[in-house]
Protein backbone atom coordinates (compact mmCIF):
# COMPACT_ATOMS: atom_id res chain seq x y z
CA UNK A 1 0.00 0.00 0.00
CA UNK A 2 1.37 3.80 -0.57
CA UNK A 3 2.93 5.06 2.30
CA UNK A 4 1.60 8.61 1.87
CA UNK A 5 -1.81 7.96 3.35
CA UNK A 6 -2.09 11.33 4.76
CA UNK A 7 -1.87 13.42 1.53
CA UNK A 8 -3.20 16.09 2.57
CA UNK A 9 -0.66 16.91 5.02
CA UNK A 10 2.18 16.07 2.73
CA UNK A 11 0.69 18.44 -0.37
CA UNK A 12 1.97 21.75 1.28
CA UNK A 13 5.48 20.35 2.10
CA UNK A 14 4.99 18.83 -1.88
CA UNK A 15 3.84 22.77 -2.69
CA UNK A 16 6.90 24.21 -0.96
CA UNK A 17 9.25 21.40 -2.32
CA UNK A 18 8.38 21.98 -5.75
CA UNK A 19 8.55 25.72 -5.24
CA UNK A 20 12.44 24.80 -3.85
CA UNK A 21 12.55 22.36 -7.48
CA UNK A 22 11.63 25.40 -9.55
CA UNK A 23 14.09 27.42 -8.03
CA UNK A 24 17.14 25.53 -9.09
CA UNK A 25 17.79 23.96 -5.52
CA UNK A 26 19.46 20.24 -6.34
CA UNK A 27 18.29 18.93 -2.92
CA UNK A 28 14.23 19.89 -3.25
CA UNK A 29 15.14 17.77 -6.73
CA UNK A 30 16.74 14.79 -4.63
CA UNK A 31 13.59 15.04 -2.32
CA UNK A 32 11.56 15.08 -4.64
CA UNK A 33 12.77 12.16 -6.56
CA UNK A 34 12.62 10.58 -2.60
CA UNK A 35 8.87 10.64 -2.55
CA UNK A 36 7.61 10.04 -5.49
CA UNK A 37 10.11 7.53 -7.24
CA UNK A 38 8.25 4.57 -5.92
CA UNK A 39 4.74 5.69 -6.93
CA UNK A 40 6.00 6.34 -10.32
CA UNK A 41 8.26 3.17 -10.64
CA UNK A 42 5.03 0.85 -9.19
CA UNK A 43 2.54 2.99 -12.08
CA UNK A 44 5.75 1.91 -14.70
CA UNK A 45 5.60 -1.62 -13.49
CA UNK A 46 1.46 -1.54 -14.85
CA UNK A 47 3.19 -0.13 -18.66
CA UNK A 48 6.29 -2.39 -19.19
CA UNK A 49 8.10 -5.10 -17.60
CA UNK A 50 11.43 -3.88 -18.50
CA UNK A 51 12.60 -2.77 -15.29
CA UNK A 52 15.67 -1.16 -17.28
CA UNK A 53 13.41 0.57 -19.54
CA UNK A 54 11.49 1.81 -16.55
CA UNK A 55 14.28 3.17 -14.80
CA UNK A 56 15.44 4.82 -17.45
CA UNK A 57 12.20 6.56 -17.78
CA UNK A 58 11.41 7.45 -14.47
CA UNK A 59 15.19 9.59 -14.32
CA UNK A 60 14.39 11.23 -17.90
CA UNK A 61 11.30 12.03 -17.02
CA UNK A 62 13.25 13.97 -13.62
CA UNK A 63 15.85 15.26 -15.55
CA UNK A 64 13.53 16.32 -18.51
CA UNK A 65 11.92 18.34 -15.77
CA UNK A 66 14.73 19.82 -13.99
CA UNK A 67 16.41 20.85 -17.23
CA UNK A 68 12.29 23.20 -17.50
CA UNK A 69 11.91 24.17 -14.14
CA UNK A 70 11.96 27.80 -14.59
CA UNK A 71 9.23 27.08 -16.76
CA UNK A 72 6.88 25.03 -15.25
CA UNK A 73 3.51 26.20 -13.69
CA UNK A 74 2.97 26.22 -9.95
CA UNK A 75 0.98 23.01 -8.76
CA UNK A 76 -0.31 21.63 -5.91
CA UNK A 77 -0.72 18.29 -7.65
CA UNK A 78 2.71 17.39 -7.82
CA UNK A 79 2.10 13.51 -7.60
CA UNK A 80 -0.62 13.27 -10.19
CA UNK A 81 1.67 16.03 -12.46
CA UNK A 82 4.49 13.51 -12.39
CA UNK A 83 2.31 10.36 -12.68
CA UNK A 84 0.68 12.20 -15.61
CA UNK A 85 3.92 13.02 -17.02
CA UNK A 86 5.60 9.42 -16.93
CA UNK A 87 2.55 7.83 -18.29
CA UNK A 88 2.36 10.40 -21.37
CA UNK A 89 6.18 9.24 -21.86
CA UNK A 90 5.51 5.52 -21.25
CA UNK A 91 2.55 5.26 -23.68
CA UNK A 92 4.89 7.08 -26.04
CA UNK A 93 7.63 5.61 -26.10
CA UNK A 94 6.22 1.68 -26.04
CA UNK A 95 4.17 3.11 -28.95
CA UNK A 96 7.54 4.14 -30.31
CA UNK A 97 9.02 0.40 -29.36
CA UNK A 98 5.50 -1.91 -30.24
CA UNK A 99 6.59 -3.72 -33.04
CA UNK A 100 9.66 -4.90 -31.65
CA UNK A 101 7.96 -6.21 -28.36
CA UNK A 102 6.56 -9.47 -27.64
CA UNK A 103 3.09 -9.17 -26.80
CA UNK A 104 1.52 -11.37 -24.46
CA UNK A 105 1.55 -9.16 -21.36
CA UNK A 106 -1.69 -7.34 -20.85
CA UNK A 107 -1.16 -3.18 -19.24
CA UNK A 108 -3.09 -0.37 -19.01
CA UNK A 109 -2.18 0.68 -22.21
CA UNK A 110 -3.50 -2.02 -24.46
CA UNK A 111 -6.60 -1.36 -26.48
CA UNK A 112 -9.99 -4.13 -25.76
CA UNK A 113 -13.26 -4.00 -26.25
CA UNK A 114 -15.11 -3.76 -23.21
CA UNK A 115 -16.86 -7.03 -23.61
CA UNK A 116 -19.85 -7.46 -20.93
CA UNK A 117 -18.00 -8.71 -17.80
CA UNK A 118 -20.24 -11.55 -17.66
CA UNK A 119 -19.45 -13.44 -20.54
CA UNK A 120 -15.66 -13.11 -19.59
CA UNK A 121 -16.45 -14.07 -15.84
CA UNK A 122 -17.74 -17.62 -18.04
CA UNK A 123 -14.94 -17.78 -19.90
CA UNK A 124 -12.94 -17.94 -17.22
CA UNK A 125 -14.38 -19.91 -14.92
CA UNK A 126 -12.44 -22.69 -16.29
CA UNK A 127 -9.51 -21.53 -15.68
CA UNK A 128 -9.08 -21.88 -11.97
CA UNK A 129 -6.19 -19.45 -10.53
CA UNK A 130 -4.61 -19.49 -7.03
CA UNK A 131 -5.59 -15.61 -6.38
CA UNK A 132 -8.78 -14.50 -4.72
CA UNK A 133 -12.11 -14.77 -6.00
CA UNK A 134 -11.92 -10.51 -6.47
CA UNK A 135 -8.54 -10.36 -7.76
CA UNK A 136 -10.25 -12.50 -10.71
CA UNK A 137 -13.08 -10.01 -10.39
CA UNK A 138 -10.51 -7.39 -11.20
CA UNK A 139 -8.79 -8.50 -14.07
CA UNK A 140 -11.55 -9.17 -15.83
CA UNK A 141 -12.20 -5.77 -15.85
CA UNK A 142 -11.30 -3.13 -19.02
CA UNK A 143 -7.93 -2.00 -18.48
CA UNK A 144 -8.80 1.31 -18.05
CA UNK A 145 -11.37 0.29 -15.11
CA UNK A 146 -8.77 -1.65 -13.65
CA UNK A 147 -6.32 1.79 -14.29
CA UNK A 148 -9.09 3.79 -12.33
CA UNK A 149 -9.28 0.59 -9.48
CA UNK A 150 -5.24 0.96 -9.19
CA UNK A 151 -4.86 4.63 -8.91
CA UNK A 152 -7.94 4.99 -6.56
CA UNK A 153 -7.45 2.09 -4.36
CA UNK A 154 -3.08 1.50 -4.48
CA UNK A 155 -1.99 5.36 -5.27
CA UNK A 156 -4.57 6.98 -3.42
CA UNK A 157 -5.39 9.76 -5.61
CA UNK A 158 -9.22 11.50 -5.37
CA UNK A 159 -10.88 11.91 -9.03
CA UNK A 160 -9.16 15.58 -9.95
CA UNK A 161 -5.84 13.64 -9.68
CA UNK A 162 -7.26 10.90 -11.56
CA UNK A 163 -9.04 13.09 -14.50
CA UNK A 164 -5.53 14.79 -14.92
CA UNK A 165 -3.69 11.82 -15.05
CA UNK A 166 -6.21 9.62 -17.50
CA UNK A 167 -6.89 12.84 -19.21
CA UNK A 168 -10.72 12.59 -18.77
CA UNK A 169 -13.32 14.77 -17.59
CA UNK A 170 -13.67 14.42 -13.56
CA UNK A 171 -17.32 13.71 -14.27
CA UNK A 172 -16.48 11.15 -16.44
CA UNK A 173 -14.04 9.56 -13.78
CA UNK A 174 -16.71 9.54 -11.08
CA UNK A 175 -19.10 8.11 -13.62
CA UNK A 176 -16.61 5.09 -14.23
CA UNK A 177 -15.42 4.25 -11.14
CA UNK A 178 -19.20 3.93 -9.98
CA UNK A 179 -19.78 1.38 -12.33
CA UNK A 180 -16.44 -0.23 -12.42
CA UNK A 181 -17.99 -0.55 -8.60
CA UNK A 182 -21.13 -1.65 -9.18
CA UNK A 183 -20.03 -4.21 -11.46
CA UNK A 184 -17.79 -5.68 -9.14
CA UNK A 185 -20.27 -5.40 -6.40
CA UNK A 186 -22.39 -7.52 -8.54
CA UNK A 187 -20.61 -9.97 -9.42
CA UNK A 188 -19.72 -10.28 -5.91
CA UNK A 189 -23.02 -10.21 -4.49
CA UNK A 190 -23.83 -13.77 -4.05
CA UNK A 191 -20.87 -14.05 -1.13
CA UNK A 192 -21.98 -10.39 0.59
CA UNK A 193 -23.87 -11.68 3.08
CA UNK A 194 -20.67 -13.28 4.42
CA UNK A 195 -19.00 -10.44 5.27
CA UNK A 196 -20.08 -9.83 8.80
CA UNK A 197 -19.28 -13.39 9.72
CA UNK A 198 -15.72 -12.79 7.99
CA UNK A 199 -15.42 -9.91 9.53
CA UNK A 200 -15.96 -11.14 12.97
CA UNK A 201 -14.41 -14.67 12.97
CA UNK A 202 -10.80 -13.43 11.48
CA UNK A 203 -10.45 -9.86 14.03
CA UNK A 204 -12.15 -11.31 17.52
CA UNK B 1 -17.08 12.38 10.39
CA UNK B 2 -20.30 10.42 9.56
CA UNK B 3 -19.56 6.41 8.77
CA UNK B 4 -23.25 5.46 8.79
CA UNK B 5 -23.20 7.07 5.12
CA UNK B 6 -20.05 5.87 3.94
CA UNK B 7 -19.97 3.96 0.66
CA UNK B 8 -17.57 1.41 -0.28
CA UNK B 9 -15.42 3.72 -2.12
CA UNK B 10 -15.43 6.30 1.06
CA UNK B 11 -14.33 3.71 3.37
CA UNK B 12 -11.58 2.06 1.27
CA UNK B 13 -9.90 5.74 0.67
CA UNK B 14 -10.30 6.87 4.60
CA UNK B 15 -7.41 7.32 6.25
CA UNK B 16 -8.15 5.97 9.28
CA UNK B 17 -9.60 2.56 7.91
CA UNK B 18 -6.59 2.35 5.50
CA UNK B 19 -4.77 2.16 8.70
CA UNK B 20 -6.83 -0.82 10.24
CA UNK B 21 -6.47 -2.41 7.15
CA UNK B 22 -2.90 -2.09 6.37
CA UNK B 23 -1.35 -1.18 9.34
CA UNK B 24 -3.68 -1.71 12.36
CA UNK B 25 -3.16 -0.77 15.67
CA UNK B 26 -5.03 -2.16 19.02
CA UNK B 27 -6.95 1.25 19.68
CA UNK B 28 -7.79 1.28 15.45
CA UNK B 29 -8.89 -2.07 15.53
CA UNK B 30 -11.10 -1.74 18.43
CA UNK B 31 -12.69 1.21 17.59
CA UNK B 32 -13.72 -0.69 14.07
CA UNK B 33 -14.50 -3.50 15.65
CA UNK B 34 -16.84 -1.92 18.35
CA UNK B 35 -18.22 0.73 14.96
CA UNK B 36 -19.20 -2.96 13.01
CA UNK B 37 -21.00 -4.11 16.31
CA UNK B 38 -23.18 -0.86 16.60
CA UNK B 39 -24.05 -0.65 12.71
CA UNK B 40 -23.93 -4.12 11.53
CA UNK B 41 -26.00 -3.37 8.64
CA UNK B 42 -22.30 -1.37 7.04
CA UNK B 43 -20.66 -4.81 7.08
CA UNK B 44 -21.13 -5.31 3.94
CA UNK B 45 -19.66 -2.07 2.34
CA UNK B 46 -16.91 -3.03 5.08
CA UNK B 47 -16.40 -6.30 4.01
CA UNK B 48 -15.94 -5.08 0.05
CA UNK B 49 -13.59 -1.95 1.18
CA UNK B 50 -11.16 -4.16 3.33
CA UNK B 51 -11.42 -7.22 0.49
CA UNK B 52 -10.75 -4.07 -2.15
CA UNK B 53 -7.76 -2.64 -0.42
CA UNK B 54 -6.24 -5.82 0.80
CA UNK B 55 -5.58 -7.43 -2.53
CA UNK B 56 -5.33 -4.55 -5.08
CA UNK B 57 -1.89 -3.82 -2.23
CA UNK B 58 -1.36 -7.51 -3.04
CA UNK B 59 -1.57 -7.47 -6.88
CA UNK B 60 -0.03 -4.55 -7.90
CA UNK B 61 3.12 -4.75 -5.82
CA UNK B 62 6.70 -4.08 -7.62
CA UNK B 63 9.88 -5.91 -6.72
CA UNK B 64 11.73 -2.17 -6.24
CA UNK B 65 14.23 -2.77 -3.37
CA UNK B 66 15.29 -0.28 -1.34
CA UNK B 67 19.03 -0.38 -2.41
CA UNK B 68 18.22 0.01 -5.83
CA UNK B 69 15.62 2.92 -5.32
CA UNK B 70 18.50 4.68 -3.19
CA UNK B 71 21.06 3.99 -6.31
CA UNK B 72 17.96 5.51 -9.17
CA UNK B 73 17.57 9.22 -6.68
CA UNK B 74 21.36 9.11 -5.94
CA UNK B 75 21.91 8.98 -10.02
CA UNK B 76 18.74 11.35 -10.73
CA UNK B 77 20.66 13.76 -8.32
CA UNK B 78 23.94 13.68 -9.70
CA UNK B 79 23.15 13.79 -13.44
CA UNK B 80 20.79 17.05 -12.41
CA UNK B 81 23.70 18.67 -10.57
CA UNK B 82 25.76 17.74 -13.74
CA UNK B 83 23.26 19.67 -15.75
CA UNK B 84 22.86 22.18 -13.59
CA UNK B 85 27.03 22.84 -13.92
CA UNK B 86 26.59 22.82 -17.77
CA UNK B 87 24.14 25.32 -17.62
CA UNK B 88 25.68 27.70 -15.38
CA UNK B 89 28.94 27.57 -17.71
CA UNK B 90 29.54 28.43 -20.68
CA UNK B 91 32.39 26.89 -22.50
CA UNK B 92 34.15 30.34 -22.76
CA UNK B 93 34.00 30.38 -18.93
CA UNK B 94 34.97 26.82 -18.87
CA UNK B 95 38.48 27.69 -21.10
CA UNK B 96 39.15 30.74 -18.34
CA UNK B 97 39.29 28.05 -15.37
CA UNK B 98 43.15 26.90 -15.22
CA UNK B 99 41.92 23.24 -14.84
CA UNK B 100 40.40 23.32 -18.06
CA UNK B 101 43.22 25.43 -19.62
CA UNK B 102 45.49 22.16 -18.48
CA UNK B 103 43.01 19.87 -19.83
CA UNK B 104 42.95 21.73 -23.94
CA UNK B 105 46.91 21.99 -23.39
CA UNK B 106 47.22 18.52 -22.56
CA UNK B 107 44.49 17.67 -25.87
CA UNK B 108 45.98 19.14 -27.69
CA UNK B 109 49.51 18.01 -27.03
CA UNK B 110 48.53 14.60 -27.36
CA UNK B 111 46.65 15.58 -30.85
CA UNK B 112 50.08 16.53 -32.27
CA UNK B 113 51.90 13.86 -31.14
CA UNK B 114 48.87 11.65 -32.69
CA UNK B 115 49.70 13.11 -35.81
CA UNK B 116 53.31 12.98 -35.57
CA UNK B 117 53.04 9.43 -34.77
CA UNK B 118 50.72 9.03 -37.96
CA UNK B 119 53.17 10.90 -40.11
CA UNK B 120 55.93 8.70 -38.82
CA UNK B 121 54.09 5.45 -39.73
CA UNK B 122 53.25 6.25 -43.00
CA UNK B 123 50.22 6.55 -44.60
CA UNK B 124 48.27 6.94 -41.17
CA UNK B 125 46.62 4.47 -39.19
CA UNK B 126 46.17 1.21 -39.53
CA UNK B 127 44.83 0.34 -43.12
CA UNK B 128 41.51 -1.85 -41.24
CA UNK B 129 40.45 0.98 -39.55
CA UNK B 130 38.07 2.98 -41.55
CA UNK B 131 39.35 6.41 -41.51
CA UNK B 132 36.35 7.99 -42.62
CA UNK B 133 33.63 6.56 -40.20
CA UNK B 134 34.97 9.18 -37.72
CA UNK B 135 36.15 12.24 -37.74
CA UNK B 136 39.94 12.41 -37.40
CA UNK B 137 40.23 14.76 -34.61
CA UNK B 138 42.73 12.99 -32.22
CA UNK B 139 41.58 9.11 -32.70
CA UNK B 140 43.01 6.39 -30.03
CA UNK B 141 43.81 3.12 -31.84
CA UNK B 142 44.32 0.26 -29.75
CA UNK B 143 45.07 -2.93 -30.84
CA UNK B 144 45.24 -6.05 -28.66
CA UNK B 145 48.32 -7.51 -29.86
CA UNK B 146 48.74 -9.79 -27.11
CA UNK B 147 47.36 -13.37 -26.50
CA UNK B 148 45.26 -12.46 -23.68
CA UNK B 149 42.10 -9.82 -23.27
CA UNK B 150 43.22 -5.92 -22.89
CA UNK B 151 40.92 -3.62 -20.91
CA UNK B 152 40.72 -0.35 -22.46
CA UNK B 153 39.29 3.12 -20.46
CA UNK B 154 37.69 5.23 -22.63
CA UNK B 155 37.49 9.01 -21.83
CA UNK B 156 34.28 8.92 -20.73
CA UNK B 157 34.56 6.41 -17.83
CA UNK B 158 33.06 3.51 -19.91
CA UNK B 159 35.43 0.05 -20.20
CA UNK B 160 35.92 -1.94 -23.33
CA UNK B 161 37.41 -5.54 -22.86
CA UNK B 162 39.18 -6.10 -26.42
CA UNK B 163 40.41 -9.99 -27.15
CA UNK B 164 42.98 -10.50 -28.67
CA UNK B 165 43.50 -9.48 -32.30
CA UNK B 166 40.90 -7.01 -31.81
CA UNK B 167 40.73 -3.37 -32.47
CA UNK B 168 39.10 -0.63 -31.32
CA UNK B 169 39.50 3.14 -32.00
CA UNK B 170 37.64 6.16 -30.55
CA UNK B 171 38.50 9.75 -30.13
CA UNK B 172 40.86 11.44 -27.13
CA UNK B 173 37.62 13.24 -26.42
CA UNK B 174 33.39 12.04 -27.12
CA UNK B 175 31.67 14.57 -29.49
CA UNK B 176 28.85 16.19 -27.63
CA UNK B 177 26.03 14.27 -28.20
CA UNK B 178 27.07 10.81 -29.03
CA UNK B 179 29.91 8.30 -28.39
CA UNK B 180 31.26 6.87 -31.33
CA UNK B 181 33.49 3.72 -31.27
CA UNK B 182 34.96 1.58 -34.33
CA UNK B 183 35.45 -1.85 -33.07
CA UNK B 184 37.10 -4.88 -35.93
CA UNK B 185 36.94 -7.72 -33.80
CA UNK B 186 35.09 -8.63 -30.58
CA UNK B 187 34.92 -6.58 -27.31
CA UNK B 188 33.03 -6.27 -24.23
CA UNK B 189 31.82 -3.05 -22.91
CA UNK B 190 30.69 -1.81 -19.72
CA UNK B 191 29.23 1.50 -20.62
CA UNK B 192 28.86 4.67 -18.22
CA UNK B 193 25.52 6.00 -17.87
CA UNK B 194 24.88 9.25 -19.89
CA UNK B 195 21.38 9.24 -21.11
CA UNK B 196 21.74 12.56 -23.21
CA UNK B 197 24.61 11.22 -25.02
CA UNK B 198 24.18 7.45 -26.75
CA UNK B 199 26.73 5.29 -27.05
CA UNK B 200 27.15 3.91 -30.16
CA UNK B 201 29.74 0.82 -31.71
CA UNK B 202 30.25 0.61 -35.02
CA UNK B 203 31.53 -2.75 -37.22
CA UNK B 204 31.56 -2.78 -40.71
CA UNK B 205 28.44 -4.08 -40.67
CA UNK B 206 26.22 -2.96 -37.44
CA UNK B 207 25.75 -0.14 -35.62
CA UNK B 208 24.95 -1.15 -31.76
CA UNK B 209 23.55 1.42 -29.85
CA UNK B 210 22.92 1.89 -25.88
CA UNK B 211 22.87 4.45 -23.23
CA UNK B 212 24.12 3.18 -20.43
CA UNK B 213 24.67 -0.85 -20.12
CA UNK B 214 26.89 -4.01 -20.88
CA UNK B 215 27.44 -6.27 -23.60
CA UNK B 216 29.53 -8.09 -26.23
CA UNK B 217 29.60 -7.26 -29.82
CA UNK B 218 31.53 -9.90 -31.81
CA UNK B 219 32.82 -8.98 -35.46
CA UNK B 220 35.15 -11.59 -36.11
CA UNK B 221 36.52 -11.14 -39.79
CA UNK B 222 36.48 -14.90 -39.94
CA UNK B 223 32.72 -15.40 -39.27
CA UNK B 224 29.96 -15.37 -41.61
CA UNK B 225 27.70 -13.18 -38.36
CA UNK B 226 28.33 -9.93 -36.54
CA UNK B 227 26.43 -10.75 -32.56
CA UNK B 228 25.66 -8.61 -29.74
CA UNK B 229 25.08 -9.78 -26.69
CA UNK B 230 23.51 -8.00 -24.10
CA UNK B 231 24.18 -8.36 -20.18
CA UNK B 232 22.25 -5.11 -18.50
CA UNK B 233 20.24 -3.10 -20.01
CA UNK B 234 18.55 -2.28 -23.22
CA UNK B 235 20.42 -2.12 -26.97
CA UNK B 236 19.33 -1.42 -29.85
CA UNK B 237 21.07 -3.01 -33.29
CA UNK B 238 21.09 -1.11 -36.93
CA UNK B 239 22.47 -2.56 -40.12
CA UNK B 240 24.96 0.20 -40.39
CA UNK B 241 23.59 0.98 -44.02
CA UNK B 242 20.40 1.58 -42.36
CA UNK B 243 21.47 3.17 -39.09
CA UNK B 244 23.14 5.65 -41.41
CA UNK B 245 20.17 6.66 -43.53
CA UNK B 246 18.51 7.39 -40.06
CA UNK B 247 20.80 10.27 -40.03
CA UNK B 248 19.60 11.74 -43.37
CA UNK B 249 15.81 11.30 -42.87
CA UNK B 250 14.71 10.48 -38.77
CA UNK B 251 11.49 9.89 -39.71
CA UNK B 252 12.00 7.10 -42.18
CA UNK B 253 11.11 3.48 -40.66
CA UNK B 254 14.43 1.01 -40.35
CA UNK B 255 15.03 -2.15 -39.45
CA UNK B 256 16.18 -2.54 -35.69
CA UNK B 257 16.26 -5.25 -32.67
CA UNK B 258 15.89 -3.63 -29.53
CA UNK B 259 17.31 -6.44 -27.30
CA UNK B 260 16.99 -6.82 -23.75
CA UNK B 261 19.12 -8.52 -21.25
CA UNK B 262 20.11 -11.96 -21.87
CA UNK B 263 18.68 -11.95 -25.64
CA UNK B 264 21.70 -11.45 -28.58
CA UNK B 265 21.43 -9.95 -32.29
CA UNK B 266 22.68 -11.74 -35.18
CA UNK B 267 23.82 -10.01 -37.99
CA UNK B 268 24.14 -12.59 -41.29
CA UNK B 269 26.95 -10.98 -43.35
CA UNK B 270 25.95 -13.36 -46.48
CA UNK B 271 22.11 -12.08 -46.78
CA UNK B 272 22.45 -8.98 -44.84
CA UNK B 273 19.84 -9.71 -42.16
CA UNK B 274 19.69 -9.47 -38.11
CA UNK B 275 17.84 -12.00 -36.23
CA UNK B 276 17.11 -11.83 -32.71
CA UNK B 277 17.66 -15.01 -29.99
CA UNK B 278 18.37 -15.58 -26.57
CA UNK B 279 22.00 -15.97 -25.64
CA UNK B 280 23.26 -19.65 -25.67
CA UNK B 281 27.00 -19.35 -24.56
CA UNK B 282 26.51 -17.37 -20.94
CA UNK B 283 30.21 -17.06 -20.59
CA UNK B 284 30.07 -14.51 -23.88
CA UNK B 285 28.25 -12.28 -21.04
CA UNK B 286 31.23 -11.65 -18.81
CA UNK B 287 33.98 -9.30 -19.32
CA UNK B 288 36.89 -11.80 -19.60
CA UNK B 289 36.81 -15.32 -21.33
CA UNK B 290 37.54 -16.40 -18.04
CA UNK B 291 35.89 -15.26 -15.27
CA UNK B 292 36.85 -16.75 -12.30
CA UNK B 293 35.01 -16.37 -8.93
CA UNK B 294 37.27 -14.63 -6.82
CA UNK B 295 37.32 -14.46 -2.54
CA UNK B 296 39.01 -12.31 -0.31
CA UNK B 297 39.06 -13.03 2.84
CA UNK B 298 40.12 -10.19 5.21
CA UNK B 299 42.91 -9.54 2.62
CA UNK B 300 45.16 -6.89 2.37
CA UNK B 301 43.91 -4.58 -0.23
CA UNK B 302 47.27 -3.81 -1.81
CA UNK B 303 46.92 -7.54 -2.57
CA UNK B 304 43.57 -7.47 -3.84
CA UNK B 305 44.69 -4.60 -6.39
CA UNK B 306 47.69 -6.09 -7.65
CA UNK B 307 45.78 -9.21 -8.12
CA UNK B 308 42.93 -7.26 -10.31
CA UNK B 309 45.99 -5.40 -12.47
CA UNK B 310 47.32 -8.93 -13.11
CA UNK B 311 44.05 -10.65 -14.18
CA UNK B 312 43.21 -7.39 -16.25
CA UNK B 313 46.45 -6.32 -17.62
CA UNK B 314 45.87 -2.71 -16.22
CA UNK B 315 47.26 -0.52 -13.68
CA UNK B 316 45.69 0.60 -10.89
CA UNK B 317 47.65 3.68 -8.81
CA UNK B 318 47.88 3.54 -5.15
CA UNK B 319 49.39 4.30 -1.84
CA UNK B 320 51.37 1.62 -0.79
CA UNK B 321 51.45 3.12 2.83
CA UNK B 322 48.13 4.83 3.04
CA UNK B 323 46.12 1.62 2.47
CA UNK B 324 48.45 -0.36 4.62
CA UNK B 325 45.86 -0.80 7.44
CA UNK B 326 42.92 -1.70 4.92
CA UNK B 327 41.37 -4.88 4.19
CA UNK B 328 38.58 -6.50 2.98
CA UNK B 329 36.52 -9.52 2.72
CA UNK B 330 34.41 -10.07 -0.25
CA UNK B 331 33.53 -12.24 -2.56
CA UNK B 332 33.43 -12.08 -6.66
CA UNK B 333 31.41 -13.96 -9.16
CA UNK B 334 29.38 -12.19 -11.73
CA UNK B 335 30.57 -8.54 -11.70
CA UNK B 336 32.78 -6.65 -13.89
CA UNK B 337 35.90 -4.68 -13.06
CA UNK B 338 33.72 -1.71 -12.35
CA UNK B 339 31.55 -3.13 -10.28
CA UNK B 340 34.19 -5.25 -8.42
CA UNK B 341 36.31 -1.78 -7.78
CA UNK B 342 33.30 0.43 -6.34
CA UNK B 343 32.85 -2.74 -4.41
CA UNK B 344 36.13 -2.61 -2.77
CA UNK B 345 36.38 1.35 -2.46
CA UNK B 346 33.26 1.57 -0.58
CA UNK B 347 34.13 -0.78 1.86
CA UNK B 348 37.29 0.75 2.73
CA UNK B 349 36.06 4.43 1.99
CA UNK B 350 38.17 4.77 -1.13
CA UNK B 351 37.24 6.45 -4.48
CA UNK B 352 38.69 5.96 -7.92
CA UNK B 353 38.83 7.33 -11.05
CA UNK B 354 39.82 6.14 -14.45
CA UNK B 355 42.73 8.56 -16.09
CA UNK B 356 44.71 8.63 -18.82
CA UNK B 357 44.30 4.71 -19.26
CA UNK B 358 44.66 3.60 -15.54
CA UNK B 359 42.88 3.33 -12.31
CA UNK B 360 43.93 5.87 -9.41
CA UNK B 361 42.62 5.34 -6.14
CA UNK B 362 42.08 8.35 -3.73
CA UNK B 363 42.24 7.08 -0.03
CA UNK B 364 42.81 8.65 3.26
CA UNK B 365 43.69 5.21 4.69
CA UNK B 366 42.14 3.08 7.24
CA UNK B 367 42.32 2.85 10.78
Amino acid sequence: MDNEANISNLSDINIQLWQRFKAGDSAALGQLAHVHYRALYNYATKFSSDPDFIRDSIQELYLELWERREHLSETAFVKSYLLKALRHKLIKESIRLKRFQETGHEYFDMEQEDAPIESQIIADESSQSQSSHLQRIITLLSKRQQEIIYLRFYQNLDNEDIAHIMGLGRQSVSNLLHRTLKDIRQIWAPAEFMWALIVFTSLI
Amino acid sequence: MDYRRYSVDEFATDEMFQKWVMAPTPEITAFWLKWIEDHPEKSGEIGMARELLLTVSGMYNDDLSDEMLRHEIEEISRLAELQKHREKQGIYQLIQQPLWRVAAIFLLVSAIGLWLYNKEAGSGAPAHISAKSIPANAMIVKKNGTAHEMTVFLTDHSVATLSPGSTISYPETFAAGERKVTLTGEAFFDVAKNPESPFLVYTNETVTKVLGTSFRVKALDRENTVMVLVKTGRVSVYPKTEYESLQNKPDKKVSVIVLNPNQQAVFNRKDNKLLKGMVNNRQLLSELSVQKELVFDDKPVSQVFKILQEMYGIVIDFDQDMLANCSISAQFNDENLKQRLSAICQAIGAGYEMVNGKVVITSKGCN
